[in-house]
């Protein structure tokens, strides 16, 4: 009872911040959680028999059958190498980057010409992956691209780029950077943007010079919003994004070899049985390990700074 | 006015280094742009001259066709523009609120709640119910199947934006503003939308832009939920084509696909030329969201 | 005071998510309630009472007037059946996925589009989205087993028993060389002797020399050299041979002919007959819209010289290269099948019925209005108005395209033509025969990886089959190629028995 009181003393003294989060969570559970019940054909053999419900009533529970086909070859080995690996360099480069060009871009002094180059590094964003495909192409066809003019005005002979597996990790890396680094260095432009100027200013008269004010100001003020950010990527880090290991690389069999993620090996593998159990038993997998890290790296954080763990 | 001179002098760059910095950025953001320089040259390109000569900026042949064969079809093109506008402006809005509100209360120390909502908040980016159930739910439990809601609302939160924009509260408001604000006796409501949405404008700004952006650039909604023609937003219509197109081409050596149907798809130019509808205006409309980022600086000088 | 205002906060915040909870729940469930007993009402009353809807999802770009269309249509078979139709279209490439959630979701359905190569018929029957016919068949399709030949519903069972009506259409498949007649005349060669990958050579030799600029033999990554086997699954290594009795499942790589056929293969990709990128290609479109090519690998059907040669804009013909054989792939080539979670499926079946058969439907369904969309010439003859761009449908996803009406330029004898193409055609080793994948579905998705690692470089000839060709069969011996091998013989091997061969 007197639990039950103070239960209701909480709610009451909280409660407008409550009601701010009520929205949301309303939200959270109609377009979350509650589809989130479905991830139980991940343990079925799905088959329709009348509605939604009924069919998963009706299907056959096949335990963790549907995860097999994820760890049952060779290809296992090279899937999961190949997305943690890509992933681990796009984390690590694209935090680097995305904060340096963010720096850089708050420092140029015309403020004219730092918004122009800031709305140029956005028009990739807007590319769909089909169309940077066609891109890479004219860089990389072999009668027709760029790359192979340039290669052989230096007297070096014409590569075939989408049958040499060696290079694919640099282009692939290069691409993701290309598309992604000016969207992200918006939310950190934005955050040295909030900085409060008072702190340039005491720097400023301990004599702190411009390369100081950014180690001792910027980046400090910039950490946890880079720790939240990274931590967020660990939580994705077994998800590859299809579009750039499938169309950029035009689908082709050579590169499998640097090129194949899980994405692109359950799309390939699962395009003649076509069986749903099986898809979201890989989407469940992908989750797992990424929460597993994600509750991992967040436990770290937290031992070192409270404030800039996720919860 | 003399302290904010001060202010931007002591925060100047050595010339070297700017030189520097502005070439850094300078190269970095025509690499950006070509791309889309050339988007822009092929859609004005004749098919044939592309057929034969590949990508190029300076085609042996110019011509309008694609433009006119996307506005043969006249007011889809509009009515997918006004679809469009109408659910980023909505959505975004909505959003913002929904995002922002929630954020806030979870950036705030004093919130006894704050782990067990952040969580909620976090967990859904990682796990999701899939496809079909979230299908279920939004047509069936909620009946918003074929109508604008279902390009807003499943868009409207995103727990990858609270979190952005609870360290934005958490790290750039002073918990001395909202003690202020409390002795002054206005309520939690009143102190986030008179004290603090000044201060988080940068913040505000960035997830808004991402909601315009994210809104913008949905298909994948429309073509789960929308079947009427009328409600089809513009990079769905885009989208449609490219997948139509990937499918068909996979598909090519069926017969009836490979000639009748492939003739009758909008040519590489076509294509070239949507994009160059679809994201022109929103291109447009960036320079209004980065007042919010390059003018900062005098927000900030507000602050003190 | 304190007390109340807790206690009248905490319910104002719980009717809150109430109300927001039930507003949400009870339109959605209104809206089912309502479908649900239109549905009852209507299928109880019988038929003199109001027509039923039949919901119709196909494939194709979305038309501006279907629905006005439709509304015709609707006019045209509340009178005949009783049934009013409301037709869904999506788009090629979204399709599949649309379809997939629609199914799995117990969508309101009647009738869809499925085929071998769209929304898997086999596939899809199999998973139970489909509602089987053989019943509805007999005692309402009888006009429909009347028009088709028998090869379409016997090759087109799954596990024994029919779940979708083939369109009535070219029934076999027979692959042929195609060559731009320009180039051919130019260096005035013949195509008289032309059957074989082999024959090819002296032809694409004088047109490697005489036309520098012109792909010899134009290849993208969907080739495949013709080999005499009939292939389990469409480009999966498994395959039985033509005329093989035993019904012996093999991997095509280990088969003599697919080893000389890479050899030849590559050998022109060396010498220059084949695009450097041929693997990663993805259509032959660019070169066709220039005509700098000269031969190619084609599925032909009855007067298809003429379309290519329209389409194009120059001159195509064309020469066999295997026989005419009917494979399941052909008689899954479109068909439209009823949703298992259909509740009038008799109805359903009566509209397809009348959908092969009558004429008038079936040209409204696929032309539109007469004097709006098109206009009749002259006997069989139609011509399109300019209206036609706001419903400008895929013919042969529609139903029997033998009754449809002659376009400008066809032949008077089209559809017999077709006919006598069709009779003339003779059944592949396979056909009516499906492999359920179900129990090796962990290998399937292993094999799949492996081979498309090494399919199309091997295909197009852009690698040496002495060097790839044994890394490959060890590649899919690794991923469980074995293993789909040995259940698909003893499934192929019980159908033989049920068929009696």
């Amino acid at each position: 009872m007197k639990a039950f009181g103070r239960f209701f003393k909480d709610i009451n003294r909280n409660k407008a911040l409550l009601l701010m989060v009520l929205p949301a969570t309303v939200w959270f559970l109609f377009f979350s959680y509650l589809p989130m019940l479905g991830t139980v054909i991940s343990f079925k053999e799905y088959r329709v028999h009348g509605g939604f419900l009924s069919s998963i009533i009706h299907s056959r529970w096949v335990g963790f059958d549907n995860f097999k086909f994820l760890f049952s070859t060779n290809d296992a080995y090279v899937i999961t190498r190949n997305t943690l690996l890509y992933n681990i360099v796009f984390i690590i480069i694209g935090l680097v980057l995305a904060v340096a060009l963010a720096i850089v871009l708050s420092e140029i002094a015309n403020k004219r010409l730092a918004k122009w180059y800031q709305t140029g590094m956005f028009l990739p964003y807007f590319l769909s992956w089909v169309i940077v495909g066609y891109f890479a192409y004219s860089f990389l066809s072999f009668d027709r691209g760029v790359m192979n003019k340039i290669v052989s005005a230096f007297g070096m002979d014409p590569q075939q780029w989408y049958s040499e597996p060696k290079y694919w990790p640099f282009i692939i890396v290069i691409v993701f950077l290309w598309k992604s680094l000016g969207y992200n260095s918006v939310v950190y432009l934005a955050a040295i943007m909030g900085i409060d100027k008072s702190l340039y200013e005491a720097a400023m008269i301990d004599g702190a010079n411009k390369w100081q004010q950014i180690r001792n100001v910027t980046l400090p003020m910039l950490a946890p919003l880079m720790t939240i950010l990274t931590l967020l990527a660990i939580g994705r880090i077994f998800y590859a994004d299809f579009g750039l290991f499938y169309q950029v690389t035009r689908d082709s069999g050579t590169l499998y070899n640097v090129t194949n993620v899980i994405d692109t090996y359950v799309y390939r593998g699962l395009k003649t049985t076509g069986e749903i159990g099986m898809s979201t038993a890989a989407g469940l997998y992908q989750s797992f390990v990424g929460f597993v890290l994600v509750i991992t790296s967040n436990w770290i954080v937290r031992r070192f700074n409270k404030d800039n763990a996720l919860f | 006015m003399a302290s904010l001179r001060k202010t931007k002098d002591f925060h100047r760059l050595t010339p070297a280094w700017n030189v520097i910095f502005n070439l850094i950025a300078g190269l970095f953001a025509l690499a950006c742009v070509f791309p889309f320089l050339l988007v822009m040259v092929i859609s004005f390109t004749d098919e044939k001259t592309l057929a034969l000569d590949g990508y190029s900026l300076f085609p042996k042949k110019w011509s309008t066709d694609a433009y006119s064969y996307l506005f043969k079809a006249g007011d889809q093109l509009l009515r997918s523009y006004g679809v469009t506008i109408l659910v980023t402006v909505v959505g975004t809005v909505i959003s913002l609120i929904f995002i922002s509100l929630f954020a806030y209360a979870i950036s705030r120390k004093g919130f006894k709640y704050r782990k067990f909502f952040s969580f909620l908040a976090f967990f859904t980016m990682l796990f999701n119910g899939g496809l079909v159930p979230t299908y279920i739910v939004t047509t069936k439990l909620l009946g918003l199947g074929n109508s604008l809601w279902a390009l807003i609302l499943p868009l409207a939160v995103n727990a990858f934006y609270i979190m952005i924009m609870r360290t934005f509260f958490s790290t750039m408001i002073p918990d001395a503003i909202i003690e202020s604000g409390k002795i002054d006796g206005a309520g939690e409501f009143g102190i986030f939308f008179r004290l603090i949405v000044p201060l988080a404008l940068p913040g505000l700004a960035t997830i808004a832009l991402f909601n315009v952006l994210g809104y913008w650039n949905d298909w994948f909604n429309a073509l789960l939920y929308i079947e009427n023609p009328d409600l089809v937003p513009l990079q769905s219509m885009l989208m449609r084509i490219e997948n139509s197109m990937q499918f068909i081409l996979a598909n090519s050596n069926n017969a009836s696909l490979g000639t009748s149907v492939l003739q009758s798809m909008p040519q590489d130019t076509s294509r070239m030329a949507m994009v160059v509808l679809a994201t022109g205006p929103i291109v447009l409309a960036y320079p209004f969201f980065q007042r919010y980022f390059v003018q900062g600086l005098t927000v900030g000088a507000v602050k003190e | 005071m304190g007390i109340r205002k807790k206690a009248s906060i905490g319910l104002t915040s719980a009717m809150a998510v109430m109300l927001l909870l039930s507003a949400c729940g009870s339109n959605g469930g209104n809206n089912g309630n309502t479908a649900a007993s239109n549905n009852t009402s209507s299928s109880n009353a019988g038929s003199n009472a109001k027509p039923v809807e039949l919901n119709w999802y196909t494939i194709g770009t979305p038309q501006k007037d279907v629905d006005k269309v439709m509304e015709a249509v609707s006019e045209y078979t509340k009178e005949k059946i009783g049934a009013t139709v409301k037709m869904t279209m999506i788009d090629w490439g979204d399709y599949n996925q649309k379809m997939q959630v629609l199914t799995a979701s117990g969508a309101d359905m009647d009738i869809m589009f499925t085929a071998a190569w769209a929304f898997d018929y086999v596939q899809n029957a199999r998973k139970g989205a489909f509602a089987p016919i053989d019943d509805l068949l007999t005692q309402y399709g009888k006009g429909i087993t009347d028009t088709l030949n028998p090869a379409f519903l016997n090759g087109s069972k799954v596990d024994g028993k029919n779940y979708g009506v083939p369109a009535n259409k070219e029934l076999p498949t027979s692959e042929v060389w195609r060559f731009n007649k320009n180039i051919l005349d130019e260096n005035k060669l013949s195509i008289t002797d032309v059957r074989t990958l082999e024959s090819l050579e002296p032809l694409l030799k004088t047109v490697k020399q005489n036309n520098p600029d012109v792909t010899p033999l134009q290849v993208d990554k969907t080739f495949t050299p013709y080999i005499p086997y009939d292939y389990l699954i469409e480009k999966f290594p498994l395959a039985v041979k033509l005329d093989d009795a035993s019904y012996k499942i093999v991997n095509v790589f280990e088969t003599p002919e697919m080893k000389q056929a890479l050899e030849t293969m590559h050998k022109y990709y060396l010498a220059g007959y084949i695009p450097t990128e041929a693997a990663t290609l993805e259509s032959s479109s660019d070169v066709q819209a220039t005509g700098k090519w000269f031969a190619d690998k084609a599925t032909t059907q009855p007067f298809a010289d003429n379309v290519w040669s329209t389409s194009y804009g120059y001159p195509i013909v064309s020469t066999p290269m295997s026989d005419a054989l009917i494979y399941n792939q052909s008689v899954m080539g479109s068909m439209q099948a009823i949703s298992a979670n259909s509740k009038h499926k008799e109805k359903a079946m009566e509209f397809l019925n009348l959908l092969n058969t009558d004429p008038v439907l079936r040209n409204m369904v696929d032309s539109g209005i007469e004097g709006t969309h098109y206009k009749v010439t002259d006997g069989d003859y139609m011509e399109n108005l300019p209206e036609s761009k706001n419903y400008d449908m895929p013919t042969f996803s529609l139903g029997n395209i033998m009754i449809t009406h002659l376009n400008p330029g066809d032949p008077a004898d089209k559809w017999e033509q077709f006919k006598k193409y069709n009779d003339a055609g003779k059944p592949a080793a396979l056909l009516g025969f499906n492999f359920d994948p179900t129990k090796v579905s962990n290998e399937i998705a292993a094999v799949q990886n492996a081979k498309e690692s090494f399919w199309a470089p091997l295909m197009t000839g852009t690698v040496d089959p002495e060097k790839y060709l044994p890394q490959a069969i060890k590649k899919l011996n690794d991923a469980g190629l074995g293993k789909i091998m040995a259940e698909a013989q003893t499934q192929l091997d019980a159908w033989k028995a049920s068929q009696g061969k």
